[in-house]
């Protein structure tokens, strides 16, 4: 469609053209007054141009080529221009003989290079605005169209204006209009703040590219004034035209020459400009490190690229310090011992990065932990903190080592070489600074988020082991005639390893066991279940608590690690007699309350898993304890007797006045008793360990 | 909570460690430092003060048991001493005066040092 339309554009300028052509033919030969024909021809032009307009309008869309690429087609496209029009300048025609303001051409070659030279230079002419356009209005304001479209007015308009009077005639009008176009192009040619953000290499090309322009425009004023072949030629072809041209070539002479005076002047700063670009542009991508926070090692390759990047190094690395505890880091100025680990780096190679530690640089690295601040070593050949160390090792010509340092302290170091000596200014250090400090925050986000996910896992275990030794106790109590019995055990916050049991040995003989395994979290949780699996597998087959203990130690002792071990007060009550047969294994004494008194009952024995066979069978002893009716006897663990109010423990005393006399009240209302003297006692405070209460009260002989 | 510190010092050939504070599960790594570095180190006579000892749990036990075998195993010895009277507690229940010498005063741990090193 568009090929189409440009193709008719054409044929129809080129028809318009040839009308035009062929009236110049007439009046060449022809002798008359030829005011209606003079009009035609006129129209015949303007119209051809206009189409000519439209066709070019239609095929030069770009817009986001940059200037200086432009500026070198142009210059391509006004080179081929001007060589032709210099070319035509001197050929061979009689030129035009003027009289009365009027041009004759004297041969017909003289009308033909008129023709030709017309049509080209209203071409340029428009081709040059056209490129001119682009470059005025790129970063536009409000006033940048305005001041193009009044200079484009004024263009028209003088040639416009210039259609009343004859080639040679010179009107007031047209001079004055003239003028305020030359003044509005001067105003247009100020337009060029693209040249600003134009890399130092832009720049550059901009300068040499202008610079021939401006020559060319030059070389075409002058041969449109001073080349008669050419000017009258022109005039001849149309007066309108050849204002517009006159007009449009001046414009392109300023403009260039602008550009030209306006580059030179930009070229000095060039290269910071272009530096200061570049830590902006870098700085941008930086805070883009902050999303990266899930790829660590996607982290470290954006920190060393950009290091690269963002101060040209030749090489880099980054070195980090392991993650410290927050409040467990001992202030120090010294580099801990523990290395720090290279975790990137660009152009070297880990043995290298170790060559150039042993020369020196692990010193420096110590200075900058110290201060944390960089240090920069120009001139690292004759620097003497390299003097020593291994010789043959290749060394850069100047290093930086930054610091990244966070709210806790040095995390790690960025260092970077450069191949030449003194390559690192002082802006260079400061946005290296300023990248380490982006570096720091990303790493640390990083750091934490991994931490806080490892958190979550653990808690989730943490349910999980919760939940495991909620049902390895047991989930409800022993219904055997003549006893009562009631039983809690209230976790902490964390797993213990508190435990309780029951087990009928027989239709009047019952078990009960309170135990605690050492320790907490998970692996207490796995011992206790290991202590539940002996416990209901061997107190079937051992009618003695104390048989039972030894039995179980010998089994525990195999599979417990020695720094664990577990106690166990574990009691056979024949509900017939009120016979309570105890054993301890180093666990907290058996209360044991009467009617009329309480006491603590605490045969010896130690804890299972601290000793072999013998040693631990001698330890241990078995006791009897004859109960009255209505006798009940306490089993907890350490988490009721250690219960705290800051220093003060809830302690034995306290627990036998809790727990009263055996007045008849129910073994659940004894728990009840305890729990609220425990309660009372610590106030408001969670309780730090497990507490576990099992009250067994012996009903008497009631079968 | 985690306020529990280790002063470490050298007597003769004896190195004592003074525990202050709360030994319990999350403080008992501290202590298993302390004894890792002594065994490193080859100190095998060791002497446990207790003077400021305020608890000790089941898990701070466990420390102690952890590497009795591997000092005894080098003809060294783990005695504690100044213990509190709420502190012995725990460690008779379980029956720890049966597996460690336990003493009155540091005096007494270190002379038997000395008796057994004649």
């Amino acid at each position: 469609m568009l090929k189409f339309r440009r193709f008719l554009y054409l044929s129809g300028s080129f028809l318009l053209f040839l009308v035009k052509f062929a009236v110049d033919i007439i009046r060449m030969n022809v002798e008359m007054d030829m005011g209606g024909l003079m009009f035609l021809r006129e129209l015949a032009a303007a119209g051809a141009f206009f189409l000519i307009f439209l066709t070019l309008q239609a095929s030069v869309p770009s817009h986001a080529v940059n200037p200086a690429r432009r500026l070198g087609v142009f210059l391509f496209i006004a080179a081929v221009f001007m060589i032709g029009a210099g070319l035509m300048g001197f050929l061979p025609a009689d030129g035009f003989d003027a009289k009365e303001f009027t041009l004759r051409p004297l041969d017909y070659a003289s009308l033909f290079l008129s023709s030709l030279f017309g049509l080209l230079a209203g071409i340029f002419a428009m081709v040059t605005l056209r490129f001119l356009h682009d470059l005025v209005l790129m970063y536009q304001k409000k006033s940048t169209v305005r001041n193009f479209q009044i200079f484009i007015v004024l263009l028209l308009a003088t040639a416009v204006s210039s259609l009343l009077i004859r080639p040679l005639e010179s009107s007031t009008v047209t001079s004055v209009l003239y003028g305020l176009t030359l003044v509005m192009a001067v105003v247009n040619a100020f337009r060029m703040p693209w040249i600003v953000y134009q890399t130092k290499r832009e720049k550059i090309l901009t300068l040499v590219f202008s610079f021939f322009l401006f020559l060319l425009f030059t070389v075409g004023n002058i041969l449109l004034s001073q080349n008669d072949l050419l000017s009258r030629g022109l005039l001849y072809y149309s007066r309108p035209v050849q204002e517009a041209v006159s007009l449009s070539i001046w414009f392109g002479n300023l403009f260039c020459g602008m550009v030209f005076a306006t580059t030179l002047f930009h070229l000095p700063t060039a290269g910071a400009f272009d530096r200061k670009r570049s830590e902006v542009a870098s700085i941008h991508t930086l805070s883009k490190l902050v999303t990266q926070v899930f790829d660590f090692e996607k982290l470290t390759e954006s920190v060393t690229s950009m290091t690269l990047q963002v101060v040209g190094a030749q090489s880099c690395w980054l070195e980090l310090l392991p993650a410290v505890e927050e409040g467990k880091g001992e202030e120090s100025d010294l580099l801990p011992a523990w290395h720090t680990q290279i975790v990137g780096m660009k152009n070297i190679t880990r043995g290298e990065i170790e060559d150039l530690l042993g020369t020196g640089l692990q010193y420096l690295r110590s200075a900058v932990y110290r201060d944390r601040k960089p240090i920069v070593v120009d001139a690292v050949a004759k620097d003497p903190r390299f003097a020593g160390g291994p010789k043959g090792v290749p060394r850069p010509g100047s290093l930086v080592i930054v610091p990244l340092v966070s709210h806790v302290g040095p995390i790690g170091f960025l260092y970077a070489t450069k191949e030449s000596e003194y390559g690192f200014v002082k802006d260079d250090v400061e946005l290296l600074s300023t990248f380490a400090d982006q570096a720091t925050v990303a790493i640390e986000n990083s750091r934490l988020i991994k931490k806080s996910i490892e958190r979550e896992r653990l808690v989730q275990e943490m349910t999980l082991a919760q939940e495991m030794q909620r049902k390895l106790l047991p989930q409800g109590l022993p219904a055997v005639r003549g006893v009562d019995i009631d039983a809690i055990s209230t976790p902490a916050f964390e797993v213990g390893g508190d435990y309780y049991d029951f087990v009928e040995l027989s239709e009047t003989t019952i078990g009960v066991i309170v135990g605690d395994v050492s320790g907490k979290g998970i692996p207490a949780a796995f011992y206790m279940s290991e202590v539940k699996g002996i416990f209901q597998s061997l107190s079937a087959l051992y009618a003695s608590p104390r048989d039972f203990m030894v039995r179980a130690n010998a089994v525990l002792s195999a599979s417990i690690d020695k720094h664990s071990f577990v106690s166990l007060l574990y009691g056979i009550l024949d509900v017939r007699t009120g016979r309570f047969q105890i054993a301890r294994a180093g666990h907290c004494p058996l209360l044991h309350v009467g009617r009329s008194d309480s006491a603590y009952l605490r045969p010896d024995g130690m804890g299972l898993g601290l000793a072999e066979d013998d040693f631990f069978s001698d330890t241990i002893e078995e006791h009897t304890l004859q109960l009255a009716p209505g006798d009940a006897c306490v089993f907890y663990t350490d988490g009721v007797t250690e219960a705290h109010r800051n220093s003060d423990e809830f302690g034995y005393e306290r627990l036998r006045a809790a727990a009263g006399l055996a007045d008849g009240k129910s073994a659940a209302r004894m728990k009840e008793d305890i729990l609220r003297a425990v309660d009372a006692f610590i106030e408001n405070e969670s309780p730090h360990d497990d507490m576990t209460l099992v009250v067994v009260k012996w009903l008497g002989l009631t079968a | 909570m985690s306020d529990f510190t280790i002063a470490q010092r050298e007597r003769e050939n004896v190195q004592v460690l003074e525990l202050k504070g709360y030994l319990d599960a999350h403080t008992a790594p501290k202590l298993e430092e302390a004894f890792q570095s002594l065994l490193n180190a080859q100190r095998y006579n060791i002497i446990i003060n207790c003077r400021d000892l305020s608890y000790i749990s089941s898990a701070g036990l466990g420390v102690f048991m952890a590497y009795i075998e591997d000092v005894r195993k080098n003809k060294g010895d783990i005695k504690l001493s100044n213990m509190s009277a709420k502190v012995y507690n725990v460690f008779d229940l379980l029956g720890f005066p049966l597996l460690y010498e336990i003493t009155k005063d540091e005096q007494e741990a270190f002379n038997k040092f000395a008796g057994s090193a004649r």
